[in-house]
C-alpha cells in the first residue's frame, strides 16, 4: 500500500506545481491586461499613430451590443489631448472620457487609486490623475484644477475641475500624463458629440485570445482590432520569458516525481522476485508471469495515478479558490508595479485539461514501465537464484 | 565491525542500495539544478536592468530624486571617478545627463527626454546601442550627432542624415536651441523609449545645458560582483566628504523592480519547498521499503542474537552510507550540469524566440545558471541531514520486527 | 499672429536712399548680397517697432472647422505682448501675455489664469497653423542664413525679386531652403516658401492687399497654408494698426491679463 500512497501523492504533488506554475503565468498576463488595457481592443484604423481626435470608432454601440449578446463585455472610452493647470503649475495631459460603472466592473485600475477615490456614477467634473502628473502640478485631492483643450470644434474648451484621486504607479504613460473623467464631462469639454475612440474588451481570462480577436473582428468590421500582445510588444515577450522558465522548472519537478513514482515500482516489483521465482519453479510460463505483473501494476498505477489525480485537483482547487498571499514576502505595503503592471501579490494555481491528464497520464505510463522492468527479469530468472532473493 | 558489516550487507544486494542512491543522488542533482537556475535568471535579471539604468550604485544631487531636473547636477572630479575605477570589485563606471526638451523638425515636433551618454561604455549594455536598425550609434566625439528612437522618426519624418532642432531650458532656465542630425535610428520594442527618448554624446549634452566639465546628473558604478554593493558604497560615501551627493543602491533607484523580485523569490521559495519536499518523500520512500523488503534477513538476524540496538545502528550506518555516497554523486552530477548552465547557458530559444524585450531591456533568450559553491553545499548538508533523520524511522521499524511472524 | 517690432525711421531713410540709387541689373556680386540681405531686413522687420498695437481677424480653416476670430493686441520691444480676443463670444475676453519666453492665459469663463509650460511652446496657438513659439522667437533671417539674390524680373503679373536662403551649417533651424519673393521696387513680400532638407515645399506663406496701415503700406493679409494639407491654412487680416507708440509699462503684466 505504501507504492499506491506514493504513487498518488506524486501525482497529486505534480499536479498542484503544474496548475500553481500554469496560474503563474496567467496570473502575469492578468496583471497585464486587467488594470487597463483588457486583452483585445478596438480603434478606428490608423488611430493608434497619431490618435488624432476625429478617427472614432463607428456605431460603438453595436459593437458593444453585439459583443455583448455572446456574453463578451468592455468598456468604451474618449481620448483627448490638452493642458491641465493648478496655480502656477501647468502640464500637458491626456485626457480620458469613461463610463466609471463599466471601469469597475471590467477593470482593475479603479481600484489602484493611492490617495483619494475613482470616479463616482455622477458626472461632477472631477478627474483622477497619474502619480506622476499629480506630482509636477502638486496637487492634493480636492485641489481646483483648470484644463484647457482645443475641442472638437476648434473652439477653446475650458473649465475648472476637481482633484478626485491619484493613481498608484501604473506604468510609465500613465503616471505622467493620464487625467479621468467621466465621460459626460468629457464631451462637455470637448464638445465631442458623443466620439468613442477606443473600445477595451476584458474577460479576464474567459475566452481565448484568438477566440476573442476573431469575435471583435466579426462584431467590428473595418476596424483596427489587435491584441494586447500587439499592443504591448515588450510585455508579450516578458509573458513569453516567464513561460519559458516554468516550462524549464516544470520539467525538473517532472523528472523528480517520476523519479519517486519509477523507483517505487521498481522497488515494490524486486520485492516479489522471490515470488515470481517460486511462481516460475511450479511452472508458469515467463510469459504468463509478465502478463500478470503487467495486469496488476496497470491496475495498480491507475488506481494510484486516479486517486493521486483527485488529490491533486483538491489541492489545485483549494489554490484555484484561495491563493497563496505572496505579500509576506513584500515589506511593508509597497506597491508592486514595473512597467505598467501592477502585480496582485495573491498568486492562484488554475486548473486545465493539460495540468491534469497529462501528470496522470506520464506517471501512470511510467509506473507500469517501472514495474515491467524487473518483471521481465524475474520471467528470465533461474527460479532458485529468484527464490534465494532476499 | 558494524562499519564493515553496514557496508558488505549494502553491497549484497546492490539493485537495491543502486535505486537507493540513485534517489538520493537525482534528488539532490534536481534540487542543486533548479535552484541554481533561479537564482540565476534573478541575477541575470538584475545584472542586464542594472547596466541599463544607472548601474549597481548610483551617484546623484542629493534633492534629485524628489524632483528630477537638469539644475540638479552634480560635478564628479576626475580624480574620484578614475581611483573608483581602479578598485577591484569595480567594473566601470558611467556618467549620464538626463533632460527633458523637444525636437523639432519640418514636419512637426514632439516632447522627448535628452540623454547625454558616454557611447563607449554604453554600447555594451544599452538597449538603445544595441537595437540600431538604420545607421550607426554614436561615438564620442559626434558632435552633434544623436540617435532616435523609430517611433520619433516615423512622426518627425527623420532619416539618417537629416537635422532635427533640439529646444530645451540649460541650467539656468534660459531657452537654448541646437541643431543636430541623426546619425542612427533605433528601435527597442518600447514604445516609451523608441517615441520619448533622444541619445547624444556625453560632451554635446554638456554644450546644449552649459554644464561645466565633467558635470552630469547621474554617475553609475557597475560591479563585477554584486554582492560588493555595500562595501564599495560605503568607500565612496567616504570620499565625498560633505559634498550634496547621494549614493544609491539600485534597490533605492528602483524600488518596484527590488520588491518585485522579493515577490517572486517568494514564490521561487515555494517551488523550492514543493520540490525538496517531493524528493525527501521519494527517499523516504525508498528507505522504508528497502527495510521492509529485508524483514526476513533482520528477523534472521535478531533470531540468532543480534541485540535490537546493534541492528538499529547497522541499519543506520547503512543510511549514512547511502546517504553519503547518493549526495557525493549528486553532487557531482548536480554540479556538472550547473557548470554547464552557466557557460553555455540553457537556450530556450525554441520556447522563446530570438531574445526578449522588457520595456527596453533586451535578455537574451538563454537562461543562466548560478554558479555558487554555497548552492551545493548547502543543498548537499540538507539533503543528507534529511537522508539521515529520515532513515531513522525506517531504523526503528527494523529493530521492533516480530521475529516469528517474519520467519514464517 | 504678431511678429514683433522695433526698427527705426533711420533705417526706412537708409532703405530709400539705397533703393534710389540702386541699378536694375547689378552685376556685382557684392551688390547683389548687399540687396538681397536689404530684402530679409525688410522682411523681417515689417511689422516691427518699437512698440505696436491693432486688431486683426484670424481665419482658421482645417479639415474638420473653419473658425473666424477677431483679436486685439499690443506689443513692445522683442519681447513683450498681449493679445485678447474679442470675437467670437464664446471665447470673448481669452487673452495671451508674453514676457520673455513665458507665456500666460487668462481665461474668462472659469476666471482664472494659468502658465504655459515650456513644452507647450510648440503647440499650435489657438488651433491655428501659427505655434506659440512662431509668436515668441525672434527671427533673424539674414543670421541665420546664407542668402543670394536668384531671380529679378516679370511673374505673375509683376515685377519681382527671389531671395533664395539656405540655413548656416550650424543654425537651429528646420528648415533646407526659404525662398522669400518680393516686389521688385519696395521690396514687400509676397510669398515666402519653406522647404525642408530633403527641398519639399513644406509651408507657404502669403502677402496681400497691400495698403496703408498705421503710417505704412503692407501687406494686410498674411495667409499660411500647409502644403501636405491645401485645403487647410489660417489667414491674418489685419485691420487697424499703430506703430511706435506709448505704451504705459503695466499694459504686459499679469493683472491686465484679466481685463
Amino acid at each position: 500500500m505504501i507504492t499506491v500512497a506514493a504513487i498518488s501523492l506524486n501525482v497529486a504533488v505534480l499536479i498542484a506545481s503544474y496548475g500553481l506554475m500554469d496560474g503563474m503565468v496567467k496570473h502575469l498576463i492578468s496583471n497585464v491586461t486587467n488594470m487597463v488595457t483588457g486583452e483585445v481592443q478596438i480603434h478606428a484604423p490608423r488611430y493608434l499613430v497619431d490618435h488624432s481626435m476625429y478617427k472614432v470608432v463607428k456605431n460603438p454601440t453595436g459593437i458593444m451590443e453585439r459583443l455583448g449578446s455572446r456574453s463578451i463585455y468592455g468598456v468604451a472610452r474618449s481620448y483627448g489631448y490638452g493642458l491641465v493647470a493648478c496655480g502656477n503649475k501647468s502640464a500637458g495631459a491626456l485626457f480620458w472620457g469613461v463610463d466609471p460603472a463599466m471601469e469597475k466592473k471590467y477593470f482593475d485600475l479603479a481600484e489602484h487609486v493611492a490617495t483619494g477615490r475613482y470616479l463616482g456614477s455622477v458626472p461632477r467634473k472631477e478627474i483622477v490623475v497619474g502619480r506622476k502628473l499629480a506630482r509636477s502640478l502638486n496637487v492634493k485631492i480636492g485641489s481646483e484644477v483648470v484644463l484647457v483643450v482645443q475641442a472638437a470644434d476648434g473652439s477653446l474648451g475650458n473649465d475648472l475641475f476637481t482633484v478626485r484621486g491619484i493613481l498608484k504607479a501604473a506604468g510609465d504613460r500613465i503616471d505622467r500624463d493620464a487625467a479621468i473623467m467621466h465621460c459626460q464631462d468629457f464631451e462637455e469639454l470637448f464638445v465631442s458629440g458623443g466620439r468613442i475612440h477606443e473600445i477595451a474588451l476584458n474577460t479576464r481570462g474567459a475566452v481565448s485570445l484568438a477566440a476573442l480577436e476573431q469575435l471583435a473582428a466579426a462584431a467590428a468590421p473595418g476596424t483596427d482590432v489587435k491584441s494586447w500582445r500587439q499592443l504591448m510588444p515588450a510585455l508579450s515577450d516578458m509573458v513569453n520569458f516567464f513561460d519559458a522558465g516554468m516550462w524549464l522548472f516544470g520539467m525538473i519537478f517532472f523528472l523528480a516525481a517520476a523519479l519517486g513514482v519509477m523507483n517505487t515500482m521498481l522497488m515494490s516489483t524486486f520485492e516479489r522476485i522471490r515470488e515470481f521465482g517460486i511462481l516460475k519453479a511450479i511452472g508458469t510460463s515467463p510469459w504468463r508471469i509478465l502478463g500478470d505483473v503487467a495486469a496488476e501494476s496497470f491496475a495498480l498505477s491507475l488506481v494510484s495515478t486516479v486517486i493521486g489525480g483527485i488529490i491533486g485537483i483538491g489541492l489545485s482547487l483549494f489554490f484555484m479558490h484561495k491563493g497563496l498571499d505572496t505579500s509576506i514576502f513584500i515589506p511593508g505595503d509597497a506597491a508592486v508595479s514595473v512597467s505598467g503592471i501592477a502585480f496582485d501579490p495573491v498568486w492562484r494555481a488554475t486548473i486545465s485539461l493539460k495540468t491534469i491528464l497529462s501528470p496522470i497520464l506520464m506517471m501512470w505510463f511510467i509506473s507500469l514501465i517501472a514495474s515491467l522492468y524487473p518483471a521481465a527479469i524475474a520471467a528470465r530468472l533461474d527460479p532458485v537464484k529468484a527464490m534465494a532473493r532476499v | 565491525m558494524i562499519i564493515r558489516l553496514a557496508w558488505r550487507s549494502l553491497w549484497r544486494n546492490k539493485r537495491r542500495t543502486l535505486i537507493t542512491v540513485c534517489s538520493i543522488a537525482l534528488g539532490l542533482t534536481f534540487a542543486i539544478f533548479f535552484i541554481a537556475l533561479a537564482e540565476g535568471a534573478y541575477e541575470q535579471m538584475i545584472e542586464q536592468m542594472v547596466r541599463i539604468q544607472s548601474g549597481h550604485i548610483t551617484l546623484e544631487h542629493s534633492e534629485y530624486r524628489e524632483a528630477p531636473s537638469v539644475d540638479l547636477w552634480i560635478t564628479v572630479p576626475s580624480r574620484l571617478r578614475s581611483h573608483v575605477e581602479k578598485w577591484p570589485a569595480v567594473e566601470e563606471t558611467k556618467l549620464v545627463i538626463l533632460g527633458q526638451g523637444i525636437v523639432k523638425s519640418g514636419a512637426g515636433n514632439m516632447a522627448a527626454a535628452i540623454m547625454g551618454v558616454e557611447p563607449a561604455v554604453e554600447k555594451t549594455s544599452s538597449p538603445v546601442a544595441r537595437n540600431i536598425i538604420k545607421g550607426k550609434y554614436i561615438e564620442p566625439k559626434d558632435n552633434p550627432q544623436v540617435v532616435v528612437g523609430s517611433e520619433m522618426a516615423e512622426r518627425l519624418n527623420l532619416a539618417v542624415g537629416k537635422k532635427l532642432v533640439i529646444a530645451t531650458n540649460d541650467i539656468s532656465g534660459t531657452l537654448v536651441e541646437e541643431l543636430c542630425r541623426v546619425k542612427g535610428i533605433f528601435r527597442t520594442g518600447s514604445e516609451e523609449v523608441d517615441a520619448y527618448v533622444i541619445q547624444m554624446p556625453i560632451n554635446f549634452a554638456r554644450r546644449l545645458f552649459h554644464l561645466p566639465r565633467g558635470g552630469a546628473t547621474q554617475m553609475g558604478v557597475i560591479l563585477k560582483d554584486p554582492g560588493d554593493q555595500k562595501q564599495v558604497m560605503k568607500r565612496i560615501k567616504g570620499r565625498l566628504d560633505d559634498r550634496p551627493i547621494s549614493v544609491l543602491s539600485w534597490q533605492e533607484v528602483m524600488p518596484d523592480v527590488a520588491t518585485y523580485i522579493k515577490m517572486d523569490k517568494g514564490s521561487n521559495l515555494i517551488f523550492q519547498g514543493i520540490l525538496i519536499f517531493l524528493i525527501l518523500f521519494t527517499i523516504f520512500n525508498t528507505l522504508s521499503m528497502s527495510v521492509l523488503e529485508r524483514q526476513r534477513e533482520f528477523a534472521m538476524l535478531l533470531a540468532v542474537g543480534t541485540t535490537a540496538r546493534r541492528l538499529k545502528l547497522q541499519v543506520f550506518t547503512e543510511t549514512v552510507y547511502l546517504g553519503l555516497i547518493g549526495c557525493g554523486v549528486g553532487i557531482l552530477f548536480g554540479g556538472l550540469a550547473v557548470v554547464y548552465g552557466h557557460f553555455y547557458g540553457i537556450n530556450l530559444s525554441a520556447i522563446m524566440g530570438e531574445s526578449v524585450n522588457i520595456s527596453g531591456f533586451a535578455l537574451s533568450s538563454k537562461m543562466y545558471t548560478k554558479l555558487s559553491f554555497g548552492i551545493f553545499f548547502n543543498s548537499a548538508v540538507a539533503v543528507l541531514a534529511a537522508t539521515l533523520l529520515l532513515g531513522l524511522v525506517p531504523m526503528r521499524r527494523a529493530a521492533r520486527i516480530n521475529i516469528v511472524d517474519t520467519l514464517r | 499672429m504678431q511678429l514683433n517690432i522695433g526698427s527705426s525711421i533711420k533705417r526706412i531713410v537708409l532703405l530709400w536712399l539705397l533703393l534710389f540709387f540702386m541699378v536694375p541689373v547689378s552685376p556685382c556680386p557684392a551688390k547683389q548680397t548687399l540687396n538681397a540681405r536689404k530684402i530679409l531686413d525688410r522682411v523681417d522687420d515689417l511689422f516691427r517697432g518699437k512698440s505696436s498695437k491693432g486688431i486683426m481677424t484670424m481665419k482658421i480653416v482645417t479639415v474638420h472647422w473653419t473658425r473666424t476670430l477677431k483679436v486685439e493686441w499690443w506689443s513692445e520691444g522683442k519681447d513683450k505682448s498681449l493679445m485678447r480676443i474679442l470675437a467670437p463670444k464664446k471665447e470673448k475676453g481669452t487673452a495671451t501675455l508674453r514676457v520673455g519666453n513665458d507665456i500666460w492665459n487668462y481665461l474668462p469663463k472659469v476666471n482664472r489664469i494659468i502658465k504655459l509650460p515650456s513644452s507647450m511652446m510648440s503647440a499650435s496657438w489657438m488651433g491655428s497653423h501659427f505655434t506659440n513659439d512662431d509668436l515668441v522667437k525672434e527671427s533673424r533671417m539674414a543670421e541665420d542664413y546664407t542668402f543670394e539674390l536668384t531671380f529679378r524680373g516679370k511673374r505673375d503679373k509683376g515685377e519681382i525679386l527671389e531671395v533664395t536662403c539656405l540655413p548656416k551649417p550650424d543654425a537651429p533651424v528646420v528648415w533646407g531652403k526659404v525662398l522669400v519673393v518680393v516686389r521688385s521696387g519696395d521690396y514687400l513680400p509676397l510669398k515666402i516658401l519653406y522647404y525642408d532638407e530633403e527641398m519639399k515645399l513644406v509651408r507657404t506663406m502669403y502677402f496681400s492687399d497691400i495698403g496703408p496701415l498705421g503710417n505704412r503700406t503692407l501687406p494686410r493679409i498674411m495667409r499660411i497654408v500647409p502644403e501636405d494639407k491645401p485645403h487647410e491654412m489660417t489667414e491674418i487680416t489685419y485691420e487697424k494698426m499703430t506703430f511706435d507708440l506709448a505704451l504705459p509699462a503695466r499694459t504686459f503684466s499679469i493683472r491686465s491679463l484679466r481685463r
